[in-house]
């Protein structure tokens, strides 16, 4: 469990970031953080792995105040992966790369060799390719690995889909899926609304510094007020929706439609009842 | 919040003065740091570091500079105490002996790099770096390529460090620990000079595209537009290197 109480931090104890940010994420959630550059999202990460320390307030993991814990301690509970996988990437081959982390964490082992195995097995990687020489979706893919290799509880992704193409997005998020279905706390910051929606179950939205609103992801989405005051658009769907509703245009069953095969299903029944389509 | 040579905004004189004559003046100083054997000359240049950098603002920044300056010396003020013997024995060793000449020279080779290098610094710090490299077309006739290439560097110093950094937390969130002696320090980060050297050929590379699309080849010498005239501030500051390297030869101890 992830507890922020009355958090403040700034960048050498400078510049005011985080403004008395409070949530609680527990273990097993899919939470998303959005809101405009330089709201605090990214800083909120660095302070859940103890990379940043709060300058008030406190950001307790499983209790523990990340003050206590060494970043390296923390790196067992928490895997962060970061949005340019080039930071993270640094050993000559996919396999060696996979190994580091169990390296880092003094760890490395039969039992790593077999998780490694299993791991490149699962992400169909050449254990022998030059990371570097991989294409950019893979070198994504690569680094979400090396993080999930060692099975940490929680794991945060700072923009995983920054840069990649739908297919290779695709493939990321159905991975990041999985792995919470698998039971793991799954924090993420993302600008696109599409893949919020699709995947996150509850939504953080974040303005200057401050949380402005928490809960489950289409109440938050479908809440015009708050995404106006973070400078967001709903998903499309969401948004037709909402545009369907406010003219009054369609009946309930349309314009409470979430997804796209709601809404689908929704005009479907609609029309085959008489309704106007 | 400025990064590593990042140009500081300001309006004190050694802003205001020409950026040749700053990069000038202070390559005098560090040829006077370097012909003079005076600690009073060397003393003397500390001195007008520390009121230099004061008239700027930048007193925290000279402070922090002079730190990692002296450390670094430190280590080449010990090689100069035990491998250069001169003057009068003070400690056998068995390859040679500490002198009293030993010993003024480790001192003279920290004060001299401290005093050289804050001047230098400082030019940076108050100096725009397209200005820099506009003045030395204009006034030193360095080809446009060359003094491109000069600000390109000092430019991508602060993006590479960020950069390092960027890489350390990465791998600190992996759970790596980069505290500890200074040997495991170093081999931890060996392994990390591949993603800068990646990363950093990458944005040269992407730098060097960029440029040429815009056209980079097309300028001429005479291309810009603003002027870099000698003022009598310039002159001044000229004089006073000048007097200080004559000082600092002619002056013995």
């Amino acid at each position: 469990m992830i507890e922020f109480k009355n958090v403040c931090a700034a960048y050498d104890g400078e510049v005011p970031i985080l403004k008395d940010v409070s949530f609680t994420i527990n273990d097993g959630d899919f939470v998303a953080f959005v809101g405009t550059n330089g709201a605090g999202k990214s800083t909120t990460m660095r302070l859940c792995n103890g990379l940043l320390k709060p300058t008030s307030g406190q950001v307790l993991i499983d209790g523990v105040p990340t003050t206590e814990l060494r970043v390296s301690e923390l790196a067992r509970r928490v895997g962060f992966l970061f949005q340019n996988p080039d930071r993270q990437i640094c050993c000559e081959t996919v396999r060696d790369e996979l190994l580091f982390s169990f390296k880092a964490q003094g760890n490395a082992g039969p039992e790593a060799e077999e998780r490694v195995d299993q791991i490149i097995e699962t992400f169909g990687f050449d254990p022998a390719a030059e990371p570097f020489l991989l294409n950019r979706g893979t070198r994504q893919l690569l680094a979400l690995a090396s993080i999930i290799v060692t099975a940490p509880p929680v794991v945060i992704l700072d923009e995983p889909t920054t840069g990649l193409d739908f297919r290779e997005c695709e493939k990321v998020m159905r991975i990041v899926k999985a792995l919470h279905e698998q039971g793991t706390t799954v924090i993420m910051v993302c600008h696109d609304m599409e893949v919020v929606a699709d995947y996150a179950q509850r939504v953080i939205v974040m303005t200057g510094g401050k949380a402005i609103a928490d809960g489950p992801t289409f109440e938050v989405l479908r809440n015009p007020q708050v995404l106006a005051a973070a400078d967001l658009i709903p998903p499309q769907v969401v948004d037709i929706a909402l545009r369907l509703q406010q003219a009054g245009a369609a009946p309930a069953s349309v314009t409470s439609a979430n997804t796209l095969t709601e809404m689908a299903s929704a005009i479907g029944a609609y029309c085959a009842k008489g309704g106007a389509c | 919040m400025n990064g590593f040579l990042e140009y500081v905004p300001g309006n004190s004189f050694l802003h205001r003065m020409n950026p040749v004559a700053k990069l000038l003046v202070s390559f005098i100083i560090v040829i006077t740091c370097f012909v003079t054997k005076s600690f009073i000359v060397l003393a003397a240049i500390l001195v007008l570091d520390a009121v230099l950098a004061a008239t700027c603002g930048l007193t925290k920044q000279a402070l922090g500079l002079a730190k990692a300056v002296a450390i670094f010396s430190l280590l080449l003020a010990v090689l100069a105490l035990l491998f250069t013997p001169e003057g009068d024995v003070l400690v056998e060793l068995p390859w040679g002996f500490i002198g009293t000449e030993s010993v003024l020279n480790a001192i003279r080779i920290v004060l001299r790099l401290v005093a050289c290098a804050v001047p230098l610094f400082l030019t940076f710090y108050v100096t725009k770096l397209t200005d820099m490299a506009n003045a030395m077309v204009k006034i030193l006739h360095l080809p446009y390529k060359y003094a491109f290439t000069f600000t390109s560097t000092v430019h991508f110093i602060p993006v590479f460090m960020n950069d390092m950094s960027g890489i350390m937390e990465a791998q600190m969130a992996r759970g790596v620990e980069f505290d500890g002696g200074l040997a495991k320090r170093i081999s931890l980060m060996i392994p990390l000079c591949v993603p800068l050297l990646v990363s950093s050929v990458r944005k040269t590379n992407s730098a060097a595209i960029a440029a040429e699309v815009r056209g980079f080849n097309l300028r001429s010498r005479t291309s810009g537009y603003k002027e870099y005239p000698f003022g009598a501030t310039d002159f001044i500051a000229f004089a006073v290197g000048v007097l200080l390297v004559i000082v600092g030869i002619f002056v013995p101890l």
